[in-house]
């Protein structure tokens, strides 16, 4: 939680749906519990079809969330991407059956679909990477899971290449950069100035890195 | 391709191309805010990892650890099934690869599978909409709502892969028998 007030502080907008530190008794749980009651809540809202049962529902994913201690900018940031979705979804039912039968089913499906999201956001919100890996690592063949863990660990390297190269393509006059993806003339040379680079990198590291991983004993194929 | 497995070397370059989307869908999440912008790299990476591994399964194994990443870093809309938005695009160049070999090559056909696979969102949101029990013409007016920006994000993003293909083989740097 401090870790999360601090970035609040220092201006940075947390993202919606990502991992939040907590001493909640949500953060405790074990990730595969957290999976299970995901799935359950889930399930429950595709069955939920009368407004009373819907209503629970909420209130029971509500108090899920809000028991993860996540807050409620949290939530609003979680579930906005939905309301616009809930609001195309009902002017399509009023547009189609007009204010007295389209309200309801409207309201209904939009509700439906906000729960059936709901409870994957408080696993998401609440599970450490590598807690949620721990538990992967139990269902995922060996290898999938070393390129899982390879590629998760090459993310701060190649965000840090990509910055090198747009620095060092900026400084000889390349029209790279965020400003410059606005235009979509930009496009084809800002691809050509930073994707070849990158590629080439990335091509001479897979290659060193499998070297290294064959030397360490690993099989030369997947 | 005398075996179907991958090299190491050839699982690691996809696995950096699942890298190159989960980065580049970070950045550009806090600058722009048009929707199914994500698409436009998406494809273009997908139908990269197709054209440099010229494998069955390049594509669909970099879609999955896309995903896969999306969903440890806690990244997307939707939870756990942002997996599906990774992994069916994926099939989809995987799908077309099988078909036509040439395909990274190609602006045409990357245009026609970038379409294809940025409209693939679609299917997750049928899928979804149908499990609730909603009606079919307003199931598709929705996802025909939700998905017409991103299928031109695929398209554009996907015209993007030929000339880089082209690049990298001219330079010798991947295997020109697919191009």
């Amino acid at each position: 939680m401090e870790k999360w007030e601090r970035t609040e502080k220092s201006g940075f907008k947390a993202n919606a749906f990502q991992y939040c530190a907590g001493n909640s008794p949500i953060h405790r749980l074990g990730a595969g519990w957290k999976i299970i009651l995901a799935v359950a809540f889930s399930a429950a809202a595709i069955a939920a079809r009368e407004p009373w049962m819907l209503a629970g529902l909420l209130a029971i994913n509500l108090a899920y969330y809000l028991s993860a201690r996540l807050g409620l900018m949290n939530l609003w940031r979680d579930v906005r991407f939905f309301l616009i979705q809930m609001a195309i979804i009902l002017v399509l039912y009023l547009i189609k059956y007009g204010i007295a039968e389209g309200l309801w089913p409207g309201l209904r499906t939009g509700c439906q679909i906000l729960l059936l999201f709901l409870p994957g956001t408080v696993l998401l919100r609440t599970t450490e990477g590598t807690r949620m890996m721990r538990s992967l690592k139990k269902i995922m063949p060996e290898r999938l899971s070393f390129l899982l863990f390879t590629s998760l660990r090459f993310v701060p390297f190649f965000a840090r290449e990509t910055r090198e190269i747009v620095m060092a393509q900026q400084l000889r006059g390349a029209p790279v950069g965020i400003r410059y993806a606005w235009n979509p003339i930009h496009w084809k040379d800002q691809f050509q100035c930073l994707m070849i680079p990158l590629m080439v990198r990335a091509l001479k590291t897979a290659k060193s890195a499998a070297l290294s991983a064959e030397a360490r004993g690993f099989e030369d194929r997947l | 391709m005398t075996t179907k497995r991958f090299t190491l070397q050839e699982a690691l370059f996809l696995a950096f191309c699942a890298c190159f989307i989960v980065i580049t869908r970070a950045a550009f999440r806090l600058h722009l805010n048009i929707p199914g912008h994500a698409m436009f790299f998406t494809m273009f990476f997908l139908i990269l990892a197709r054209g440099c591994v010229p494998r069955l399964g390049a594509a669909t194994l970099a879609g999955l650890l896309a995903g896969l990443l999306c969903t440890l870093l806690g990244m997307g809309k939707g939870g756990p099934l942002i997996i599906l938005k990774f992994l069916v695009p994926a099939l989809i160049v995987d799908l077309a690869g099988l078909f036509y070999n040439g395909l990274a090559g190609s602006f045409v056909a990357c245009a026609i599978v970038g379409a294809l696979g940025a409209a693939s969102r679609f299917l997750t949101i049928i899928v979804v909409e149908w499990t609730i029990g909603m009606e079919w013409d307003l199931i598709l007016q929705h996802a025909l709502i939700s998905s017409a920006c991103g299928v031109i994000f695929g398209v554009l993003g996907s015209l993007m892969a030929p000339p880089i293909v082209r690049k990298l083989t001219a330079h010798g740097l991947i295997a020109s028998r697919s191009h």
